[in-house]
């Protein structure tokens, strides 16, 4: 009798499934968005403040010049871009270059368009405290490195000096680089930005020396002073060398101009928030502005977003369609 | 690892040289070994001694004896790459998606949209009415009270939004879980053959760490909350299956037997009598689901799930610990008012205190509605902004203060960060190094024995093919420095919870003062307390065992002290009627006869520091709770799987070598 | 002393259950009830054996082996052996025995609670052993209804809805059971107590809701496991009571298990006896305490106040003349107990009467040998 109840269940659930047709869930987006009949719009924020800064930024302004109900989503870069592509975000605002993810869903599929440049440039590099550096002015040459592994080394590092790398999502060929050009150092991962930062600011303030991987622009810098360590030149032939195999490369990090992106559907749908978006340029000093209020300040995003509204009409005025 | 091979290597060799060295003594060694013989556990090292005998040195010989063998290894990330490629090339055009997995996924946004759309239309004074009125019902005055401080609070902390967004999850969570948890517990229930198939699998679902449910959803559904409600499922599913089969299991036969002779037929049988007799049981379980998918709910943040575990995480990226705990104060007010609301309903049942009456039902409809309405006429639907009070300034002052005054200034017991150094250096290290020395095949006969001693050779053979499963992952080493960082933070933990037990199930008033404490520590999401960690341990895997020990205290705690609590009166009073001092009871009674409650202790104690261990990754843990992490923020599916893989091995691995035979003793924790 | 009354007397058991002593079921062996009312239940060469394979069992060589042997042998063990017995309609048919000698998985047998092994059962002549599992339905909704020693109620339901439980189960409306069931609750004395649960009432107080479950179905006949040994004493005796009274007032057809002699003798017609799944004796409480076929039932009954169950057609001898129309008339079914009463207080030998014909005389001495247990056979004097 039972046996017979869950077949006719099965059965049902069956045609309603195959009846309606298909159910494509890439254009599924988040159960949260357009409720009450607001336009909205998802902007994905990664966990760096910097991208916080933009989204904040673009948060009040979309709903306080252009009305729209804005909902942001905190998720890393590569699965960004998959969220960009199935319409669960309508944009990204601030992207290190992740060519192969470009070529995927920019030029196959077609689901992403560029947005343009967010008018800053990013640049990764390594950097130590600026009261070591004037200490030893010669540990700015990545040759002299070892000289300063033992000041270096910490618990985790094992007997070698310590290079502190962030978060995984972040873009790194430390390892590699460590290996390549032969020096006595143990690449720990602080597994997250906010690990990072929280273990930097405690050096600092007990002004011991660190060596960590780092990224301009990023409002840390107006708190604890650093400065880059010189790595062997970024050259091109490096670069296609470390695209092939990226356990080969042995040079320093290019300087990458931020790009935005935006869901394809949502630059022919979106409207003025689509508009909006694409026409967001701002130069770094205006992000690490905004990203200082959040991250140091405290303030919440939209308070952040609106003292610097309030100081910078004449930046945001040319955004707004 | 010459030092540490050495001794690794005796322990190991030691037994099977014992029936080789017979023939100078022939007669008391054969007496010996037949004493052997008869004690069980001898008799179990002694077999695994002769077959390690006969398989080391071959193994040895063909493989090595360092780390696992690179010739047993299998490379998965090339076929699981293309796999991930494959299924994001075609998610929107193969039939299997668009027929499939596309409509689970619609389905689930529709849901959560529904009952998102239904809560903002109540408004925030129609949610926290309809709440309270139902606590009232279904618990009674107090948790009504409860419930209704806790909804105020999740608005006045600003976190209204992000608390509705969470509990619209939730329900449709929860609802999917307890729906799947009792079809499956209904079928194990009924069928003992479906028992015992699926027994195993759900005590070791319950084992394993939320990090590892991860990556299959993501890998099928991208990120969004559509997986995170299906992680959530996939987790919070397994109590209430066991649960309700336990119940329909454990139903008084008596009773089923006076019902069958009535002539009930089979369907009667389970709706009038097995079902409503297994109520409590039942109860429990949706009791169990709530609270596990709650702390999911938050740990799928990561892969997108908006709400309070979104708002705790963001905070987490600009380490402002006001933030996150003015999100996490919500959560574990949700967890408070749903384990208090559903646990009363629980018990309900037993007093025979009737919890429904129709019209008592529709009161609490009708009243949510009217102020509904009324908030809708007054247009405030919406969470007033002015009311809502900023505590994450304070806050970071205070843990500022409290970072500025532990990390190096205690006079005598050195700062957090001499600990952090010393238990990194003295402990960690040690322990890794000498676990990576041990050779491959001496590791496994290490947790044969183990798991054999404690259970049945079953669960030694569970536990080794589950290590040797890692070592064919190409995990060894990563997953051998997770081991150490288990193993050292659960001694800690078994530590200092017997310490804190001992008192507690001693004096009724410890016992009073401790039990918020422990809520508190077990609901409040392990995102809010890693950054302080850190702040105070530095990065690395030291805030990895920290936060870990907070996490797994409670449980250590609470089932130690239960058992010494329960330890039988009369055996007590015999005790100290013989003049036995305090600790003599304690060591010769209490714990002796806890033993079962203290064997669960160790057990709850390695799968919850495991757990943490994982997300330990976020903070410099490193090993394979990093390549979890690094897999989700890469993209790079391949590295993700294999490591939730190996965690998964690792924790089936612990969980069998600690588990006591009895299987049926976890059911209350 | 002991030679003119005891085996030979007219009346006696052996003569009317038949020949020789009395062993197993010998009544119903031949599948006949000699006289009286038609038997509801027929239960022939009944076997239980539990364990794998445990059809091989029943009349193979494996059933002769002891116990232990056959536990060791075949993994089997043997619960109810070759049972056969007749319940008469109308009768309180007590089965007794020891814990652990059969007699619970024998009544679950009846109604295949358990499923029997081999043998037949009817009831009403109807095969039982062969009904589907619709028709076995039937059987036990209408015509068999149980009461269990640890009662069975459905702890979540009020008293009320568990003494309609057995119609609701049977397809009857809400308001016809619910009234039906107030009958019955207000029948077995617990009127006032109907929105009470089980766990709030007493013992005693929730078997008379078993009882009352039982009886709401009106059924054929009504099976007793054990139902009084979890009560204490005083609230058992209560029960006994109640039960007496209730066959007392509807005639229903009873089978009672029991572990408890004086409960057997008390409710009991006729009592089977058993020992390890055998019927060792079947008879009336007279002839069980009277003429113990074995030792074993001989010291089962050694304790029992004979006065109070064997009566005055076991003590009574041949008149001697004049002796048929002087003194006071008994009946034949007096216990020893009443007539000793009576002997004593009128100071004379009394007459057995019945319809007007003397059939013999009890006096001081016979009435004395009788509790003193000297009437029986010559092994019970010597």
């Amino acid at each position: 009798m039972a046996r017979k109840w869950i077949v006719a269940a099965g059965a049902l659930g069956l045609l309603a499934v195959t009846g309606c047709g298909a159910a494509d869930m890439t254009k599924q987006s988040s159960p949260y968005a357009n409720v009450r009949g607001a336009k909205s719009v998802t902007l994905s924020v990664q966990s760096w403040v910097g991208a916080r800064a933009n989204a904040a930024v673009a948060t009040y302004l979309l709903e306080h010049e252009l009305g729209y109900r804005v909902d942001t989503v905190q998720v890393d870069e590569v699965p960004a871009w998959d969220a960009l592509s199935q319409g669960r975000v309508d944009a990204i605002l601030e992207d290190w270059g992740h060519q192969d993810q470009e070529k995927r869903y920019v030029e196959d599929k077609k689901t992403i368009a560029p947005g343009g440049e967010l008018g800053v440039t990013g640049h990764i590099g390594w950097f130590v405290p600026k009261y070591f550096a004037d200490a030893h002015p010669d540990v700015l040459d990545w040759r002299n490195l070892n000289k300063y592994a033992s000041q270096l080394r910490t618990p985790e590092s094992g007997g070698k000096g310590q290079l502190l790398d962030g978060s995984p999502s972040y873009v790194t060929n430390d390892k590699a680089l460590v290996k390549n050009l032969g020096l006595d150092y143990q690449v720990v991962f602080a597994g997250s930005e906010a690990a990072q930062i929280t273990q930097i600011k405690q050096f600092a303030k007990d002004r011991k020396p660190f060596l960590t991987y780092w990224y301009e622009p990023q409002w840390l810098f107006n708190e604890v002073p650093m400065v880059e360590v010189k790595l062997p030149e970024h050259t091109s032939a490096c670069e296609e060398k470390g695209t092939a195999d990226p356990s080969t490369v042995d040079c320093a990090y290019p300087t990458t101009s931020l790009k935005k992106y935006l869901n394809a559907e949502f630059t022919h749908k979106g409207g003025k928030a689509a508009r909006f978006l694409a026409d967001f340029n701002w130069t770094k000093r205006d992000q690490n502005e905004v990203a200082q209020l959040i991250a140091e300040d405290k303030l919440s995003a939209d308070e952040a977003a609106k003292r610097w509204v309030k100081e910078h009409p004449d930046v945001w005025k040319r955004w707004i369609p | 690892m010459s030092i540490t091979t050495t001794p690794a290597d005796t322990a190991v060799s030691a037994p099977p040289a014992a029936p080789a060295g017979g023939d100078t003594a022939p007669v008391r060694q054969d007496e010996r070994l037949r004493a052997l013989t008869r004690n069980p556990a001898a008799r179990k090292l002694l077999v695994l001694a002769v077959a390690a005998a006969v398989l080391v040195p071959v193994a040895a010989a063909t493989w090595g004896s360092g780390s696992w063998p690179h010739a047993l290894t299998v490379d998965l990330s090339g076929p699981l790459g293309r796999a991930n490629d494959w299924i994001i090339d075609n998610r929107d055009s193969h039939w299997l998606f668009l027929y499939f997995f596309g409509y689970i996924s619609g389905g689930i946004i529709a849901a959560v949209h529904a009952v998102y759309t239904v809560l903002l239309a109540l408004g925030w004074a129609g949610v926290a009415a309809g709440a309270t009125l139902l606590a009232w019902r279904v618990a009674g005055v107090r948790v009504a009270v409860t419930t209704l401080v806790s909804f105020a609070v999740c608005g006045l902390l600003g976190m209204w939004v992000p608390t509705m967004r969470t509990l619209a999850l939730m329900v449709v969570a929860v609802a999917a879980s307890v729906a799947v948890g009792a079809l499956l517990g209904l079928a194990a229930g009924l069928s003992d053959r479906t028992f015992r198939a699926l027994r195993p699998v759900l005590d070791t679902m319950q084992a394993l760490p939320a990090f590892a449910y991860l990556m299959p959803v993501v890998l099928i559904f991208g990120i969004g909350v559509a997986p995170a409600v299906l992680a959530t499922v996939v987790y919070a599913a397994p109590p209430m299956a066991r649960l309700t089969a336990l119940g329909l299991r454990s139903t008084d036969k008596g009773v089923l037997e006076a019902v069958e002779s009535l002539g009930a037929t089979g369907r009667q049988r389970l709706l009038t009598a097995r079902l409503p007799l297994a109520r409590r049981e039942l109860l429990l379980g949706v009791n169990q689901t709530i609270m596990m998918a709650l702390s999911m709910a938050v740990i799928a943040s990561v892969i997108g799930a908006d709400g309070l575990g979104d708002r705790v995480y963001q905070a987490l990226s600009t380490v402002d610990v006001g933030s996150a705990l003015a999100a996490g104060i919500p959560i574990v007010l949700l967890a408070v008012v749903m384990d208090r609301t559903t646990a009363a309903a629980g018990a309900a049942g037993d007093s025979g205190r009737r919890t429904g009456g129709r019209t008592a039902w529709l009161f609490v409809a009708g009243a949510t509605a009217a102020v509904a309405l009324a908030g809708r006429a007054l247009s405030a639907l919406d969470w007033p902004g002015g009311w809502n009070v900023a505590i994450a300034g304070p806050v970071n002052d205070a843990k500022d203060w409290m970072v500025d005054h532990l990390y190096s200034g205690l006079p005598g017991v050195g700062g957090t960060a001499d600990w952090a150094a010393h238990y990194t250096g003295w402990v960690l290290d040690p322990l890794r190094d000498g676990l990576q020395a041990l050779p491959w095949w001496g590791a496994l006969l290490l947790v044969a024995a183990l798991a054999w001693l404690i259970g049945t050779w079953r669960t030694a053979l569970t536990a080794v093919l589950a290590l040797a499963a890692i070592g064919v992952l190409g995990r060894w080493d990563t997953s051998l420095d997770t081991l150490s960082q288990v193993l050292a933070a659960v001694a800690v933990t078994l530590v200092l919870g017997f310490a804190i037990a001992v008192p507690a199930a001693r004096s009724a008033r410890a016992e009073r003062l401790l039990r918020p404490v422990l809520d508190v520590c077990q609901t409040m999401p392990q995102f809010v307390y890693l950054i302080p960690v850190v702040a105070l341990f530095g990065v690395g895997r030291a805030p990895a065992a920290a936060a870990a020990i907070v996490y797994a205290l409670p449980a250590v705690v609470r089932i130690t002290s239960q058992g010494l609590r329960q330890a039988d009166p009369a055996a007590l009073e015999s005790a100290r009627s013989l003049g036995a001092t305090s600790g003599q009871q304690l060591r010769q009674v209490q714990f002796p006869l806890a033993r079962p409650e203290l064997l669960l202790a160790v057990n709850q104690a390695v799968v919850l520091v495991l757990s943490v261990v994982i997300i330990g990754g976020l903070v410099g843990g490193g090993a394979l709770g990093y390549e979890v992490v690094f897999g989700l923020a890469q993209g790079d599916l391949a590295t993700g799987l294999v490591a939730g893989a190996a965690i998964v091995c690792l924790g089936l691995m612990l969980d069998r070598v600690t588990q006591p035979t009895k299987g049926g003793a976890r059911d209350g924790s | 002393m002991n030679g003119t009354d005891g085996a030979g007397a007219p009346g006696s058991p052996a003569e009317i259950v038949g020949d020789g002593p009395v062993r197993g079921a010998a009544p119903a062996a031949d599948g006949s009830v000699p006289d009286g009312p038609p038997a509801v239940f027929s239960v022939r060469n009944l076997w239980k054996v539990f364990g794998p394979k445990a059809e091989r069992v029943p009349g193979s060589s494996l059933a002769d082996l002891t116990p232990e042997e056959l536990r060791e042998r075949a993994n089997c063990t043997v619960a109810v052996r070759d049972v056969s017995f007749d319940v008469r309609q109308g009768e309180v048919f007590v089965v007794m025995g020891l814990s652990g000698s059969g007699k619970s998985t024998l009544v679950r047998c009846l109604t295949r609670l358990i499923e029997p092994t081999s043998g037949t059962i009817a009831i009403d002549g109807e095969d039982v052993c062969g009904m589907d599992s619709g028709a076995l339905r039937d059987l036990r909704r209408h015509r068999a209804a149980m009461v269990f020693q640890h009662f069975g109620l459905l702890p979540h339901r009020t008293v009320l809805d568990n003494v309609a439980y057995g119609l609701e189960i049977q397809g009857v409306g809400r308001a016809e059971r619910r009234a039906k069931a107030g009958e019955m609750v207000e029948k077995v004395g617990l009127a006032g107590l109907e929105g009470r649960r089980p766990t709030q009432l007493s013992g005693g107080q929730q078997q008379r809701v078993g009882l009352a479950r039982a009886l709401a179905a009106d059924p054929e006949v009504l099976l007793f496991d054990e139902p009084f040994s979890a009560l204490d004493p005083l609230i058992r005796r209560d029960m006994q009571e109640e039960v007496v009274r209730l066959h007392h007032d509807e005639g229903r057809t009873m089978v009672f298990i029991t572990h408890d002699l004086s409960e057997a003798l008390r409710v009991g017609d006729r009592i089977a006896l058993m020992r390890g799944g055998r019927v060792v004796q079947c008879g009336t409480p007279e002839e069980i305490v009277g003429s113990p076929a074995d030792d074993y039932v001989r010291d089962f009954v050694r304790d029992v106040p004979r006065e109070q169950v064997l009566t005055v057609r076991r003590a009574m001898r041949a008149a001697l003349p004049g002796e048929e129309d002087a003194g006071p008339a008994l009946t034949p079914a007096t216990t020893v107990a009443d007539a000793i009463e009576t002997v004593a207080r009128t100071g004379s030998a009394a007459r057995v009467v019945d319809d007007g014909r003397c059939l013999g005389i009890v006096d001081h001495r016979s009435l004395l040998g009788v509790v003193a247990g000297l009437d029986s056979d010559g092994k019970a004097a010597a």
